[in-house]
């Protein structure tokens, strides 16, 4: 294993070098990419939650002075193919732009192109449509039983997916376990909501026949969906990647946007820039997140050991399917956390509704399940009386079981969770906290302490698909690495994808660094565009370490590989008796006698005499690294390794109720984290700590809300309720380190951060406050009038 | 998100101000600091024909203290009257109402007149005013008149000031005599600088014996307007006040009250709640006068 290493960059607490362009306003957005004569757009959003669209008559826009174009649905419809993105539902055809019928408040009726924005929404305002609205299907349990009211009426009915899972015993399990319970739980339809809305310009370039697009993504198969949408080839979409990309956190899927600029430049033959406002974002940028209830049964022994879990996920993904049913299955790669569960039944079910729809958030899926099991384990523990903590020491996998293999298949890769658990007791200062609590109870306020162990899958894997679709045999999840050495021996490591603040350039510059000996801030970090790039699966799945970070490893040591073989031809020595040392190359036993990194490059770029024969001249290497444990379809029991990576967090949380208003206040915060080896110590922290925040979000005040008759009520900040830093407390954070075996430096992901456990830790310390009145609340947001209600009228 | 089309008028002087409000047959708009005004135009809720700015008319901005009174000009940055020690002292109840609005970087730019008159029912600024039965100074192209604020709150966002009328400044009342004076400002709200899901202010004077002399409890965020509740003012008039005094009277609260239904939270809550920081803000008030 690497922790042997003597390492000199990696787990080194050293500057993030993003943050200088960051702090000092010098990063790159779409909006900052000038190209003349752009023009501009404005989408015009639908009043009605489902509504056929009589007509549309757009005559008085296109008349108005300085308008390109309005451009609607019907007429978007005729070019261009529907977006097809997850499982085949052959008969919903989800456009850009709605075609015919809206389903859902804020979905895009017909766009403007004009000279500048404002212009562009003056145009919108002459636009006349005429809607027969329709009755809306907004609650997902009604959609499901639904046959007459159907958002998709082509498609027969609202459900998208609907699975049945089995791996092991569950019955027999179930029949032998002492006893067992049933709850509801409920996870609120929240998301990530960057700070930058989506945007995209393009330019279509009639010389090259090239299109050209910058836009704000974070998405694998960017490229090929708007390839495959537009009905063009896929080398003549040049994605530029160089952009900076204003948080995301998986939603920044613009697809639609991207087709919709992509056609209208190529249309108009200028460059065309739509940036989302909030409004546009918020109701119709198809950005919400999971949205699901369950239903959970568990089985237990009367020592507190759960034998047995069956799952019922039900899932609103809103108006198009999108990513959405597959947020249901990437959880099956640890779907029974941490603990020693023998078996588990899952159905997982996915609808439709006239709701915008579903990209993926944080986690993919992994939050809501997160929270899901955490209450199961507390709920167990409060059936038998058993303390919260006794039950997971119970449960928890043993530091000697790893690799563990899950019911689904998954082997978890290492951890150590008794030794995390504890260090996050430790620092919570765990009896304290307790005295501390029992004192403020004591003088009748309502105080309670959150217990949550739970994981975080990183790393990614396709396969997830294959259980919901057979026909995606997708077996690979690859990330390329390029790093190139000019001729005056400075290195540039190239990534094929986008950023969106995670901090990759300085993690791909620390393993460079590390692996070639040389000062990692020498460094160049460059984006390709889409058509240089190697292949990638772009930065979700909190793989990027895992995966980029492997890669560049292995590219680096082609690298060193390379320069090695160089001295060896003209040191005149076997590669066995040379040293490497910060690029230079030396005889091991006469140390003089050596190749400087300088003369190594001079012999690469200029001396072809002196290469090896055969050798081609030059300076580079590429590597591909393949997703560790992937590769494999399922076996006959849809038992199959889905992520590779599981990095393990211990959530301490203490709040106090006022029980007059029903108000939450978060009062300290513990965590202990295990990503195995940290990259860069800052940028870890980071994760842990805005994942927290947004996890605090989730669990207290974050909702896309809708009233019973679809309307959308969270259009703007005043209604979606972000916390700011008045509502997250200073967090207190200590990290643990049990390396992976399967990834270059032992690192395991953490861009999901905190995010995967808060709003279970939140949660159960809510409900420990609420403990002593004999209440409980299983549903999130935890709103303060919700806990008002249930504290002083008995009901939520 | 981008504002619909304006004439934008850079004023000089309030003359210059009441003349365009009055030509502007209701489409001219006063803008001040800007905080609700401008999401309002960037998201077309306000479409004026002409907008007035204020900001640069240095005899709208200030306060300024008399024998009986406080006058905050209107255009006076919220964060402003918040530093102020003539506030501070003298107007202990506005200084705690400011501390709940906004944050610190919006209060740079908000005006004390801003927020009264935008009077949303839930913002803290009118709801204070109210407690303290300050009144406004209004002035059109016919003249100056001044309305209590009794008189001043019609309904949500509506206020008795006519679209020719531009707002000058609010006058508090100086408590006068031999008296003591408790003040406390309580407001739940989800989040910390957000407008109040409910919110009391309460304003006590005792006499030298102890008596109440004068009790002002006002409740925002829970009817359309904020609003005084005057039957229990009265029953708290001419007695000391002690817990069972306060838990005697509350129950008028929630009768004096017609809240609405959002996602925020339902009417039953508003009412609860408010009862429940009436009788914080009493209890507060009270033991500060008694100090």
């Amino acid at each position: 294993m690497n922790m042997e290493r003597n390492l000199h960059y990696v787990a080194t607490k050293r500057r993030v070098r993003e943050d200088k362009r960051f702090v000092t306003g010098q990063g790159k957005y779409v909006q900052d990419v000038n190209l003349p004569d752009t023009k501009h757009a404005a989408v015009l959003p639908s009043p009605y939650p489902r509504a056929r669209i009589l007509s549309i008559e757009t005559a008085a826009a296109e008349a108005l002075d300085g308008v390109q174009m309005v451009l609607t649905g019907a007429q978007l419809a005729e070019d261009c193919n529907p977006i097809r993105l997850g499982l085949k539902l052959p008969e919903i055809n989800w456009y850009p732009l709605a075609v015919g019928m809206t389903c859902y408040v804020g979905e895009w009726v017909a766009i403007v192109v004009a000279d500048n924005a404002y212009i562009a929404e003056d145009a919108l305002d002459l636009i006349e449509v005429d809607y027969e609205p329709l009755q809306p299907i907004v609650d997902p349990e009604q959609a499901f039983d639904e046959t007459e009211l159907l958002v998709h009426p082509g498609h027969g009915s609202n459900v998208l997916y609907h699975g049945n899972f089995l791996w092991g015993d569950v019955d027999s399990d179930f029949a032998g376990a002492d006893d067992n319970l049933s709850f509801r739980a409920r996870w609120g339809r929240s998301s990530t909501v960057p700070i930058e809305t989506f945007g995209a310009l393009a330019r279509w370039d009639e010389g090259t026949e090239i299109l050209d697009i910058w836009a704000s993504i974070q998405m694998p198969n960017f490229v090929e969906l708007m390839a495959s949408t537009l009905g063009y080839p896929l080398n003549c979409i040049r994605l530029h990647q160089d952009v900076d990309v204003g948080g995301s956190y998986g939603v920044k899927r613009g697809i639609k946007q991207s087709v919709l600029v992509g056609y209208l430049s190529r249309k108009l033959r200028v460059p065309v820039r739509f940036i989302e406002d909030r409004l546009a974002n918020m109701a119709g940028s198809d950005a919400h997140g999971p949205d699901r209830i369950f239903d959970t049964e568990v089985a237990f022994n009367k020592d507190g050991v759960i034998k047995s879990i069956k799952i019922r996920a039900l899932d609103d993904a809103g108006a198009y399917p999108g990513r959405a049913p597959f947020q249901l299955a990437k959880p099956i790669s640890a779907i029974v956390g941490p603990y020693k569960i023998n078996s588990v039944k899952y159905e997982a079910i996915s609808v439709c509704t006239n709701k915008s729809g579903q990209v993926p958030v944080r986690g993919f899926g992994q939050a809501p399940t997160n929270y899901m099991i955490e209450m199961a384990v507390d709920n167990v523990a409060r059936h038998l009386g058993l303390d919260r903590l006794e039950i997971r020491r119970r449960n928890l996998i043993q530091p000697d079981e790893f690799p563990y293999q899950i019911p689904p298949g998954s082997k978890y890769d290492s951890g150590n969770y008794p030794v995390v658990l504890q260090k996050g007791l430790d620092l919570a200062g765990y009896d304290e906290l307790l005295a501390r609590r029992d004192k403020a109870r004591a003088e009748g306020r309502l105080a309670g302490i959150g217990i949550a162990t739970v994981l975080e899958p990183g790393g990614g894997n396709n396969i997830f698909e294959y259980l919901m679709d057979p026909s995606a045999e997708i077996t690979t999840f690859m990330e390329g690495c390029e790093v190139r050495v000019d001729a005056q021996g400075n290195i540039t490591g190239i990534m094929g994808t986008t950023t969106s603040g995670q901090g990759h350039e300085t993690m791909m510059a620390t393993i460079l660094g590390e692996e070639l000996q040389i000062d990692p801030d020498e460094i160049r970090i460059v984006h390709s565009d889409s058509l240089n790039a190697l292949p990638t699966r772009s930065p979700i799945a909190s793989r990027m370490a895992i995966m980029l970070g492997s890669a560049a490893a292995g590219a680096a040591g082609k690298i060193k590989d390379r320069a090695m073989a160089i001295a060896a031809h003209n040191l005149d020595r076997p590669v066995a008796e040379l040293e490497y040392s910060g690029g230079t190359i030396s005889d091991r036993n006469d140390p003089g006698h050596k190749l400087t990194w300088a003369e190594v490059c001079f012999i690469a770029y200029r001396a072809y005499h002196k290469l090896p024969d055969g050798m081609e001249p030059g300076f580079q290497a590429q590597y591909v690294f393949q997703v560790p444990g992937g590769g494999q379809l399922p076996d006959e029991n849809n038992r199959v390794q889905v992520y590779p990576c599981f990095s393990f967090q211990a959530h301490v949380p203490y709040v106090e109720i006022d029980p007059g208003t029903g108000r939450v206040s978060v009062l300290d915060y513990a965590i202990a984290h295990d990503c195995g080896t940290v990259i860069n110590p800052d940028i870890v922290r980071g994760m842990v700590i805005g994942g927290l925040a947004h996890g605090i979000g989730a669990a207290l005040y974050e909702k896309f809300a809708y009233d019973d008759e679809g309307q959308f009520l969270s259009a703007t900040f005043a209604d979606y309720l972000m916390p700011s830093v008045h509502e997250i407390p200073d967090v207190k954070d200590v990290e643990h380190c049990t390396p992976s075996p399967l990834t270059s430096h032992g690192q395991k992901g953490s861009g999901e951060g905190g995010y995967l456990g808060a709003p279970a830790a939140i949660a159960s310390a809510v409900n420990d406050a609420l403990h002593p009145l004999g209440l409980h609340i299983s549903e999130l947001p935890m709103r303060m009038h919700k806990i008002e209600a249930l504290i002083n009228d008995g009901n939520t | 998100m981008k504002a619909a089309k304006f004439e934008y008028i850079l004023a000089e002087s309030i003359e210059q101000v009441v003349q365009v409000l009055d030509q502007g047959d209701g489409e001219a708009i006063v803008i001040a600091g800007g905080q609700t005004l401008m999401p309002m135009l960037s998201m077309r809720l306000a479409r004026p024909e002409t907008v007035i700015d204020i900001n640069k008319i240095a005899e709208l901005s200030g306060i300024e203290v008399t024998a009986d009174e406080v006058i905050i000009k209107a255009c006076t940055r919220q964060a402003e009257a918040l530093a102020s020690p003539e506030i501070q002292t003298r107007l202990p109840l506005l200084a705690k109402a400011i501390s709940y609005v906004g944050h610190q970087q919006t209060r740079n730019r908000g005006t004390v007149g801003g927020s009264l008159s935008h009077a949303d029912p839930a913002s803290e600024i009118p709801l204070a005013a109210l407690a303290m039965d300050a009144h406004v100074s209004l002035r059109s192209a016919a003249g100056a008149r001044r309305v209590a604020m009794a008189d001043y709150f019609l309904g949500p966002m509506m206020t008795a000031r006519a679209d020719n009328e531009v707002l000058l400044a609010v006058h508090f009342p100086l408590p006068q005599g031999d008296v003591r004076v408790g003040t406390a400002f309580h407001e739940v709200s989800e989040r910390r600088g957000d407008f109040a899901v409910v919110a009391a202010a309460a304003h006590i004077q005792l006499d030298k014996d102890g008596i109440c002399s004068n009790a002002a409890l006002a409740i925002g965020g829970a009817d359309s307007v904020p609003l005084r509740m005057t039957a229990l003012e009265d029953r708290l008039r001419g007695d000391a006040i002690t817990p069972e005094r306060i838990q005697a009277v509350l129950a008028d609260v929630a009768n004096a009250l017609t809240p609405g239904n959002d996602q925020h939270a339902s009417a039953a809550y508003r009412r609860r709640v408010a009862t429940v920081l009436a009788e914080r803000a009493l209890t507060e008030a009270a033991a500060e006068a008694q100090e």
